[in-house]
């Protein structure tokens, strides 16, 4: 079962979007955690997060974006103007930070210099930085607008029973991600952290119902595999900018670690803030989606974010934290900072590692690292 | 840092700087001529304030009367805030508190001191902040992070949505010295009804934080005090940039970054009302004799900044412009788009009009003006939707008759970085050759100047500019 | 009679040192080949030749630096801050805080007081604020990169420098060249940028006295004596002994651990 999650995890064309496609059904890619892909399913439209693997040059999205700038939005920009995203029928950029909302221009234009580089709906989401209570009205007016721009461009009703529905398959999902890491975090564990951040990974990319089922039957199968070897191995939580690099994990693995927890947001991060069945759908997502400040785009929630982290730290029973950021991300690079002090004071020992986006990050350097903080943590 | 750097406060250091260099104001030309072979290090930047006669005086103690501010709010009971430049003061003056605005705070370590805020700007990556962060925030917050400096009761910003950098430096700040936080958060849209509703209600919001936290409640009468003596500023600037427009331009150089400096440090405040009454005395005079601004009086060239200029070290920058005889035609901290500029015919909707009338007029008016400051104007939407970077850019190149467009800013710029080439483009394409720096406003060590201009010069005249 | 070895391969240059009970028997270095296997066999050699003995007579070895994953000789394999942590506090047993300069990057460790590592930072960035900076700089100036360091006593008024870029520091470099400038100002300038770089991964650690400095560029007194103007603290020499040698040193010391079964990595 794992082996569908990792090949999902591995490729931006997987086999069952052409599935999707080719029964004649829509497909919208988005950019950030903050934007509620419930909207998507309960118009009959598959919402996947774009990313960025597979690029293997960013000579498209450099004569764009200029140079002091993370290389997420560049690879995703990259791919798009190679046309690997042209299986797309819409993309929403979010206002996760300053290089991602730019992704709006930038793609924009290179879709007048590239055939089939932008879908033909493509829409900005404005999300506040904030969760005031005037900030979470702007959010609800904002998903309400993003409705009615589906609506309009594809023909379709999103009704509200169709968004309960949505949700409640969504809220599905999260229920199974949160017995997954459940089982992960455990002593006798029987998968490995690559293989659940795999699972977590295609929480994002697959058809909601198509997830849940594969998942459920996964976990089905968990309990019946072999315990893993993993006496003497350091539990080590993973955290920071956008990360959605199996290998990352895997490196991390193979040189004599478990990853049983991560802080990502395309790993299993606040799939506890489960949306509220039991009222209006908007308003119930807009809370669930805007209240939570787990991503440091949310200026001001540190406390919060330290709060979640340390009882993650302790609920895993974490050995160590590696905490990485991709370069020019300062939002993560200096939270890490700030994480750094406060978790060596609580005397769990951690790392920073500055790197480049997924496909374009150096191995070799990363291992060094990681093999020097095993050394160390395990003295 | 360097141990010696840990031995003074970096505002005590700038206000003694500022006041013994406002000092130097009142003696006699040849006392000034005689004093200047005594400050080697500061000559390059007091020689070329000081020729700008009363005007230059005048910027000094506005800086000496600032930086004072600040070394003695604790001493006269006052709150301490730590703010950016894109928040307009007004509403901290209103409320007695007094505002460390940190980019042009690091703009005077910048400009004053032979090695600049590096060592502050280091220090704050000591902490764990990150090295790619802006240099603006990173120099003076080094130094309050370092507890050099007043001490810091609250961090109020505005930057959210605008410059999520600048956010996270001020967020950084707070969470480290644990003070409380407010960051007014901006939408992409500047003049539909539903931003404009955000704006107030995020305003309020902040007015019910800052009294909360002060214990003191919005005095009515202060603010209209404040508010009408920014309305007079307003007038006086509306004046002095109609007159910029005049080929020659009446303005030297470095007037622009006399009105912004202004602005930042003391909008609503009599100082400021006072040096811009200085500099439109120069001005008319020399419009009047139709003279260039420009010391050697020709004017060869006008160049529009579209972001902001270049603070590493002296006065460097203008002093370049100013030998090559090119003026400097504003920026995108230059304009505050109330609605008596005249450079906002045809822009209206995307002015800020004054409004005394009332408590809750007054308040809409600080939400106006606040959502109008540079940057949080401009940089918000995508450039290239109305009222945004690039409607801005042309609109003032034209309005000022520019014959060219220059980038400057800071690595740490995530924002403009992320566009900058899609608007230089735009800006060529609309016939200005447009040049973009790739150095450090505020750090030398990112490109030196020598570099920089090397490749300004290099601009200019392959362009047919000069 | 039971020999053990520290095999390390770096960037720029590759290390060996042979041991015996506690004993340094020799130590050998090389300019690093393109392949590690191929560097990693050629300074074993030399350095068996040099000592007078047969790769059978090494019991256990020890492989560090970039390369040491693909050195086939080796018993074991340790990353370098390890083995530069085990060789300085070997040299110094007061050392609490060794900065390490490599070719490709540099290191700040911090150790406890048994000698386990217990902090380190390494400057992921680029190029500036390593020996690759310094290596650069030198074939710009066409001095030699052991040279660099003399410059920076002859000098009155080093030029400021860019830097965080290698890339456009050289375009300064040039441009100074140029401009007339000094072999002694523009060389303080190289090794105060190089300083300021290391400076602030050393800032960041927190520095704890004894401090001392490894690696090649622990050669070089103009960045050993800007560095320890900027931090504010003295930095001790590692005496008797080439400050470039230590991560093989270490890994060597290691592999007599293992040898004994004293100490389990």
């Amino acid at each position: 079962m794992s082996k569908e999650f990792i090949e999902i995890a591995t490729k931006i064309n997987y086999p069952l979007l052409s599935d999707w496609k080719s029964s004649g059904k829509k497909i919208v890619g988005y950019t950030c955690s903050f934007l509620p892909p419930e909207i998507f399913h309960a118009a009959g439209i598959l919402p996947i997060r774009l990313r960025g693997i597979e690029t293997e040059s960013l000579n498209i999205a450099d004569a764009y974006y200029g140079p002091f700038v993370c290389t997420f939005p560049k690879c995703l920009l990259q791919l798009a103007g190679e046309g690997k995203y042209s299986f797309l029928d819409g993309a929403v950029i979010s206002t996760g930070c300053d290089a991602m909302r730019r992704l709006d221009e930038c793609w924009r234009s290179a879709g007048k210099d590239y055939p089939n580089a932008i879908p033909s709906f493509f829409y900005y989401f404005d999300i506040p930085h904030k969760s005031d209570n005037h900030a979470l009205k702007w959010f609800e007016d904002e998903i309400k607008l993003l409705i009615k721009a589906i609506s309009n461009n594809f023909g379709v009703n999103i009704s509200t029973e169709n968004l309960q529905k949505s949700i409640s398959i969504y809220n599905k999902g999260r229920r199974l991600l949160l017995e997954l890491e459940n089982l992960r975090m455990k002593e006798g564990v029987n998968i490995t952290g690559e293989e659940a951040f795999a699972a977590s990974i295609s929480a994002n990319l697959m058809p909601r119902e198509d997830f849940n089922k594969s998942l459920s039957d996964w976990i089905s199968d968990i309990n019946s595999l072999p315990e893993l070897k993993v006496s003497g191995k350091k539990r080590i939580m993973l955290i920071g900018s956008v990360n959605d690099d199996i290998d990352l994990v895997r490196l991390i693995e193979k040189a004599g670690a478990l990853v049983v927890a991560e802080n990502l947001c395309f790993g299993i991060r606040s799939e506890k803030d489960i949306v509220r069945e039991d009222i209006e759908p908007i308003h119930a997502l807009s809370y669930r989606y805007l209240s939570n400040s787990i991503c440091p785009r949310m200026f001001g929630g540190y406390l919060e974010r330290k709060g979640y982290l340390l009882e993650k730290v302790k609920s895993a029973r974490i050995d160590g934290v590696i905490m990485q950021n991709i370069r020019f991300c300062d939002l993560h690079s200096s939270e890490n900072g700030l994480f750094e002090r406060d978790l060596e004071d609580a005397g769990i020992p951690s790392i920073r590692l500055e790197k480049e986006y997924g496909p374009l990050t150096e191995t070799g350097r990363l291992r060094m690292r990681i093999d020097a903080f095993l050394e160390r943590i395990s003295k | 840092m360097r141990p010696e750097i840990y031995e003074y406060n970096y505002d005590w250091m700038l206000w003694r700087t500022c006041v013994a260099a406002a000092n130097l104001g009142n003696g006699s030309d040849y006392e000034v001529k005689k004093m200047l072979d005594y400050v080697p290090y500061f000559r390059g930047i007091i020689e070329p304030v000081m020729n700008l006669g009363e005007t230059g005086k005048s910027f000094l103690r506005m800086m000496a009367e600032y930086t004072e501010n600040i070394v003695c709010a604790k001493k006269q009971g006052k709150k301490v805030a730590l703010t950016t430049f894109c928040f307009s003061p007004t509403l901290l003056y209103a409320m007695d508190i007094v505002p460390i605005s940190l980019e042009p705070m690091t703009v005077l370590g910048s400009v004053l001191w032979k090695r600049g805020c590096t060592d502050y700007m280091d220090y704050c990556s000591d902490l764990g902040f990150s090295e790619t962060g802006c240099s603006s925030q990173r120099g003076s917050m080094g130094a309050y992070l370092a507890g050099l400096g007043a001490e810091i009761d609250l961090v109020v910003i505005d930057s959210a949505g605008v410059c999520d950098t600048n956010a996270n430096a001020f967020a950084f700040a707070a969470s480290y010295l644990k003070k409380p936080f407010y960051c007014l958060n901006y939408p992409a849209g500047l003049t539909d009804d539903r931003s404009k509703n955000y704006h107030r209600e995020d305003y309020r919001a902040l007015i019910a934080f800052l009294e909360k936290l002060t214990g003191k409640s919005f005095k009515e009468d202060k603010l209209r005090k404040v508010l009408e003596e920014y309305r007079k500023q307003d007038l006086i600037i509306s004046e002095l940039e109609e007159l910029q427009r005049f080929v020659p331009s009446p303005f030297p150089v470095v007037y622009n970054f006399l009105i912004y400096a202004g602005r930042f440090f003391f909008a609503g405040k009599e100082s400021y009302t006072k040096l811009l009454k200085d500099m439109l005395d120069v001005v008319k005079d020399n419009a009047k004799k139709g003279r260039s601004g420009i010391s050697s009086g020709i004017e060869k060239c006008r160049a529009f900044f579209f972001y902001i200029d270049h603070y590493a070290l002296d006065l460097k920058l203008w002093d370049w412009l100013d030998k090559n005889q090119i003026n400097h035609m504003g920026n995108i901290l230059s304009r505050a788009f109330g609605d008596t500029a005249t450079y906002t015919k045809g822009m209206e909707e995307a002015t800020y009009h004054i409004d005394t009338r009332d408590m809750d007029h007054m308040i809409d008016t600080l939400a106006e003006i606040n959502a109008r400051m540079p940057m949080v104007r401009s940089i918000r939407g995508p450039y290239d939707m109305p009222n945004m970077w690039l409607e801005e850019s042309i609109a003032m190149a034209k309005m000022y008759k520019a014959d060219c467009c220059v980038y400057n800013g800071t690595p740490g710029c995530r924002n403009t970085w992320s566009n900058v080439k899609l608007i230089a483009n735009d800006l060529e394409k609309y016939g200005y050759p447009t040049h973009i720096m790739y150095g450090d406003a505020f750090d030398d060590r990112v490109e030196s100047w020598e570099a920089t201009a090397a490749r300004l010069d290099e601009f200019f005249k392959i362009r047919g500019l000069l | 009679m039971k020999y053990v070895a520290g095999c390390d391969v770096g960037s720029l240059t590759s290390k060996f040192v042979i041991m015996i009970k506690g004993k340094i028997v020799c130590e050998e270095i090389i300019k690093s080949r393109p392949k590690p296997q191929e560097s990693a066999e050629t300074v074993m050699d030399k350095a068996l030749q040099k000592a007078g003995l047969k790769k059978e007579n090494i019991s256990f070895c020890v492989g560090t630096g970039y390369g040491r994953e693909q050195i086939s000789f080796v018993n074991k394999s340790v990353s370098e801050i390890t083995c530069h942590g085990k060789g300085a506090r070997w040299l110094m047993p007061t050392a609490k805080t060794i900065i390490d300069i490599g070719g490709q990057d540099c290191k700040v460790i911090k150790l406890d007081s048994s000698g386990k590592i217990d902090k380190f930072i390494t400057n992921d960035k680029c190029a500036s604020g390593t020996g690759r900076f310094l290596e650069v700089m030198a074939k710009v100036l066409n001095v030699e990169i052991n040279d660099l360091g003399k410059f920076s006593a002859k000098s009155k008024t080093p030029i400021t420098l860019a830097s965080t870029c290698t890339v456009w520091a050289q375009a300064d470099i040039i441009k100074y060249i140029n401009s007339g400038y000094s072999l002694d100002d523009i060389g303080a300038g190289i090794n105060i940028a190089m300083a300021n770089r290391v400076a602030m991964l050393v800032s960041t650690l927190k520095p704890e006295k004894d401090i001392c400095m490894t690696g090649g560029v622990a050669k070089n007194e103009g960045v050993f004596t800007a560095l320890e103007g900027i931090i504010g603290q003295r930095i001790k020499h590692i005496r008797k002994f080439d400050p470039q040698m230590v991560g093989a040193l270490g890994a060597a010391l290691l592999a007599s651990e293992s040898l004994t079964g004293e100490v389990k990595i």
